[in-house]
């Protein structure tokens, strides 16, 4: 679905992506794992047309997105929960939600997609005249997810999002990314969580210093290794 | 105590043309986060447009009006182009200056076409003030009044029940975030500065009637009342835009009437400067600290 | 040097001790609109001091620096938790008040029979210290210039010194220098001080070189000036005012045919040029590259043999 070859993103002189490439398999949970600075942000972004990569290609199902702007590529199908939720804290969940399909006029469809996102996330029905700048974090993670859900995409992704949470609305946002794949969500998934992340995904890729270090299936790696690398980088000297 | 109604009523008055005027500012900086210092001019340019229209072909009100914000929009996306758009995220000083720039190009364009001190403006109405007891009210200002609160009462319309204008409280709210919902901000940015220079065209020309003369010192005018108005209102708030007009009209007029013009300029500043140390947020503002970027 | 000149070179001296004014405040991260509200200060102070009190020039001029760094420093205090825009338009307020202030103010002595002093809207006239003291133009010029070389020595210095860097470390992050352990409230007020006292001297000059001053000239327009001269000429270094100062008086003086378009043309070149260089000619960028320059021909010059050197084999080039 996802096809990303040799992308490399700089920030001024220094390349934070160095020739990634990778793929993400239409209707799998594919997850990035990578201690702090490896560049998954940076990609997550350089994907959603936030940042202008130097090289490189990114397809959607054949599509070109490098080059396009922003608007254009949430059209073609991609949404981004961004790292940090970055809800419209002025604006009610439901003017959130609303915001989510604004690229879309079918206003039966955006009702029917409304009610479903209530359905699904029960909180978010009841703080539905709130402001989003008063929710909780967890809250305001849902209210991502399901503002990112509302543009109906193709791919979605997904930029850290246990990141500051308890460990119980951890577990349940995971949940929730189940179920998303399971009725058809083709996920991108970029997380510091190697141990939540490792337990959703099909397939995972490790990323560290801005190049792609492993690919694979959860299980090929011991798990305290992919831990390691995730949070500390594979040490480069011998063992 | 019938001085100061009066005084209150005349200054309600001139306030909702405040008003207007920080309403098209504040439209600008919350979209953008960075101040707009051409934003009088730009009217100003709107009022010579207006002026020629009246001056060549006299035209009536009506007419001048809408020369005015045309001239007013012109004028404004002329500024957005050259310094806003153009500019990287972190140059808001950068822009502000040239927006400056831009401002004292406009004032000497407009003295070059138009050399004299002072030009006509058609007045909004001609029939004698009426009575309300010991109360008098002008025509023109009850006019102006009515224009003014119609004008809010549309832009809140807008912001709040348009697609439009979702996507400008969203790019308010969080410009990244409005990217990631696939607004074109870009675009909005540079439709709502056109919007922003209507309704600042607007209510230029309101205050231009009612004066019944344009002189290149407007912009500055303009730009002062709008800033101060938005600012005791609160930055960013749009019904904030509209009370700190109101607000400063009042202390105005009654400034002027016990004390004098200079005394009335001194005593608006004083306003300004003491809720910037006590409630810097305005009487209807949100945050204190502002969106912009605070850093040079 | 033609009386001309002379003039011209007097005028960029002056307006650039507001322009580096506004710079200082802006190296700790905050814009003034109102600097000039300091320099109105600074003229009245000294004009005073002269022309009605009798006082000496230098006396005077250190008058008005203090007057003018005072009314800063009272200013500073209760503006410390504004920032940003806020802070901007608080700075311009207060400048307007000055002005409007000096509209109102009246205070005249009769002296031979004449009475000298400021007069509200009238302005402040006779301010004739340096005619009644067969001072020329051209030493006036001279004392401008000393004081500006001694404030750029300052600047100099200040860049180098602790003081400079943690300057610029308020300016960068303000939380992160308060966690650092510096009291930032304490060096902003500093901060607020210096930059008074600095255009208060700008004013003091230029009072006494104009001989006449009127709350009127104190304007925004003054303002904004002080703070674009800056951002033209550069923020990374305090020659960049001085660049800002001289690209605005020198260039535009000397296209007096095109007097009537002088602001359309620069107001559109100044545009142009914010949008290539938002931080002006004279950036951080640039200043590091020329450091960095003059620091490798310096090394070249010391590494071939231009000075004299004990052993001879080393002189053939080979690795020390």
């Amino acid at each position: 679905m996802l096809d990303i070859s040799d992308l490399v993103t700089a920030y001024g002189k220094i390349d934070a992506l160095k020739g990634v490439s990778l793929q993400v398999e239409t209707g799998k949970i594919t997850c990035l794992l990578g201690p702090n600075g490896a560049g998954k942000t940076t990609l997550m972004m350089t994907i959603a047309g936030l940042l202008h990569p130097r090289r490189g290609s990114i397809r959607l199902a054949g599509t070109e997105l490098v080059g396009l702007s922003p608007a254009r590529i949430v059209g073609h199908g991609i949404a981004l929960v961004p790292e940090n939720r970055l809800v419209f804290p002025q604006m009610s969940v439901r003017e959130n939600l609303l915001a989510g399909a604004y690229q879309r006029n079918d206003k039966s469809g955006i009702d029917a997609d409304l009610q479903q996102m209530y359905a699904r996330f029960p909180r978010l029905n009841e703080r539905n005249e709130q402001l989003a700048g008063t929710l909780s974090g967890g809250e305001q993670q849902m209210l991502a997810v399901a503002r990112a859900l509302m543009s109906r995409p193709r791919v979605l992704l997904m930029d850290e999002p246990s990141l500051g949470l308890a460990p119980l609305i951890v577990a349940e946002i995971f949940n929730i990314v189940r179920e998303l794949n399971r009725d058809g969500t083709t996920i991108f998934l970029v997380e510091q969580n190697a141990h939540m992340a490792l337990q959703v995904a099909h397939r995972f890729l490790l990323m560290e210093q801005g190049r792609i270090t492993f690919k694979g299936m959860p299980g090929q790696l011991a798990e305290d290794e992919v831990i390691q690398r995730a949070y500390l980088g594979t040490r480069r000297a011998a063992g | 105590m019938i001085d100061l109604i009066q005084n209150t009523v005349d200054g309600v008055m001139i306030g909702s043309s405040y008003g207007l005027l920080a309403l098209g500012f504040t439209l600008i900086f919350g979209v953008m986060r960075r101040l707009d210092l051409a934003y009088g001019p730009s009217i100003m340019i709107g009022g010579y447009f207006g002026t020629l229209l009246y001056l060549h072909y006299g035209a009536g009100p009506f007419a001048v009006a809408i020369a005015v914000v045309i001239g007013a929009v012109i004028a404004g996306i002329y500024v957005e182009r050259l310094c806003f758009a153009p500019m990287k995220a972190g140059a808001a000083i950068a822009s502000m200056v040239s927006s400056f720039a831009i401002w004292m190009q406009l004032e000497q364009a407009a003295i070059l076409v138009l050399p004299r001190h002072t030009y006509p403006f058609p007045p909004l109405a001609t029939a004698a003030p009426l009575e309300f007891g010991p109360f008098l009210v002008r025509v023109d200002h009850l006019i102006m009044l009515a224009c003014a609160l119609a004008l809010a009462a549309a832009v809140h319309i807008a912001l709040y029940r348009t697609r439009f204008g979702l996507a400008l409280r969203a790019i308010i709210g969080n410009p990244v975030a409005a990217h990631l919902v696939g607004i074109n901000v870009r675009t909005a940015v540079l439709l709502a500065f056109a919007g922003a220079s209507a309704v600042g065209g607007a209510a230029g020309f309101l205050v231009l009637a009612v004066d019944q003369q344009v002189t290149p010192m407007f912009g500055m005018w303009a730009t002062l009342k709008g800033l101060i108005a938005m600012m005791i209102g609160g930055l960013g708030s749009v019904p904030g835009a509209v009370v700190g007009g109101l607000l400063l009209g009042i202390v105005e007029a009654n400034s002027q009437w016990y004390f004098g013009p200079q005394i009335r300029d001194l005593v608006a500043y004083v306003v300004l400067f003491a809720f910037l140390v006590v409630r810097p947020q305005g009487l209807l503002g949100s945050a204190p600290e502002p969106a912009m970027p605070p850093k040079a | 040097m033609d009386d001309y000149l002379i003039g011209v070179l007097s005028n960029i001296g002056v307006i650039s001790f507001v322009a580096l004014s506004a710079y200082l405040l802006l190296l700790t991260g905050e814009i003034s609109f109102g600097q000039q509200g300091f320099f109105a200060i600074g003229a009245y102070a000294a004009g005073i001091a002269t022309a009605l009190w009798g006082w000496s020039l230098t006396t005077a001029l250190v008058w008005g620096a203090a007057v003018s760094g005072s009314a800063a420093l009272l200013v500073g205090v209760p503006t410390l938790r504004l920032h940003g825009l806020y802070f901007a338009i608080a700075t311009l307020a207060f400048a307007e008040m000055v002005r409007i202030l000096f509209e109102l103010f009246r205070y005249q002595i009769s002296i031979d029979g004449e009475l000298i002093g400021p007069n509200g809207t009238d302005g402040f006239r006779n301010i004739r210290y340096i005619f009644d003291h067969n001072i020329d133009a051209f030493q006036f010029l001279l004392l401008i210039y000393s004081l500006l070389a001694a404030t750029m020595l300052a600047f100099m210095l200040l860049e180098r010194s602790r003081l400079g860097v943690i300057f610029r470390m308020i300016g960068q992050d303000e939380t992160l220098a308060e966690l650092q352990g510096i009291p930032v409230a304490r060096y902003r007020v500093l901060a607020a001080g210096i930059a008074g006292m600095l255009a208060g001297i700008g004013g003091g000059l230029y009072a006494h070189l104009t001989t006449y001053v009127e709350p009127r000239i104190f304007d925004i327009m003054l303002g904004v000036h002080s703070l674009a001269y800056g951002l033209i000429g550069g923020l990374g270094t305090a020659l960049g005012p001085l660049l800002g100062v001289l690209i605005d008086i020198g260039l535009l003086e000397s296209i007096r045919a095109l007097a009537g378009y002088r602001m359309i043309i620069f107001g559109g070149l100044v545009a142009m040029l914010l949008i290539v260089r938002p931080r002006g000619l004279l950036d951080e960028v640039v200043v590091h590259k020329i450091g960095r320059g003059w620091r490798r021909v310096a090394l070249w010059v010391r590494r071939s043999g231009l000075k004299p050197r004990a052993n001879n084999a080393r002189a053939t080039g080979g690795p020390p």
